[in-house]
């Protein structure tokens, strides 16, 4: 999970490595994600988070998808 | 993971945020007044369930999520301290974790140039244009972790 400039810089990258594309966010849209995802991490009563309330939270910013997919 | 399991692990978190660093097994079992191999092998439940990442063939604490403890190139200022985030998701996701603004300088994965972002009230302030790019589709993220 790489920052880059520009898409342009993103498929250079990739053409680079010989790697197939993933899925870009942008940065805001990485922030949000970030923040919601750790939000609770130093909570005293943390307990680990079901799969179906992170699929919430992708669902919730508009990740959907087979790549999102946790399977 | 059991009550235990869930004590060692809020001491791990807790003791990143107070001394900028992971504690050892030793010192985990100190603090809890609990036996060495007791806490190690919590430590090796921990790491299978991905509570926090170990170094391979050790009890030292690599990743808690989304600290990191070896070098990459995401340096997080926040909370008054210098951080080293797992990757770019991981580095914004400092600030998040301890509920304030932050910093992070990095570089371009393509041409290496240097990038900063500065997270204020929640918000990207600075670095907006830049974009995040995931390799690997989440059902795989665990299968090689200091890779994803």
């Amino acid at each position: 999970m790489v920052y880059l400039r520009s898409e342009e810089h993103l498929k250079r990258w990739l053409d680079d490595n010989g790697w197939e594309p993933g899925a870009t966010l942008s940065a805001p849209q990485m922030n949000e994600l970030a923040r919601r995802r750790y939000w609770t991490k130093l909570d005293p009563g943390w307990r680990p988070p079901m799969p179906a309330e992170f699929e919430a939270l992708l669902d919730e910013l508009g990740l959907v998808g087979e790549f999102w997919s946790l399977g | 993971m059991d009550a235990f399991d869930l004590d060692v692990r809020r001491h791990v978190y807790f003791s990143i945020v107070a001394n900028g660093c992971p504690p050892t097994v030793e010192e985990t079992a100190a603090a809890l007044e609990r036996a060495v191999p007791e806490v190690e092998d919590s430590y090796l439940r921990l790491h299978d369930a991905h509570a926090f990442v170990l170094f391979p063939d050790t009890t030292n604490v690599w990743m808690a999520n989304p600290w990191c403890f070896a070098p990459t190139p995401y340096r997080v200022e926040a909370a008054g301290r210098v951080w080293t985030g797992t990757c770019a998701w991981d580095a914004l996701g400092i600030p998040g974790a301890l509920h304030g603004d932050g910093r992070i300088d990095s570089e371009c994965a393509c041409c290496a140039e240097p990038v900063t972002l500065v997270v204020r009230d929640g918000l990207v302030t600075e670095g907006a244009d830049l974009i995040v790019h995931l390799l690997v589709p989440a059902r795989r993220w665990w299968d090689d972790i200091g890779f994803t």
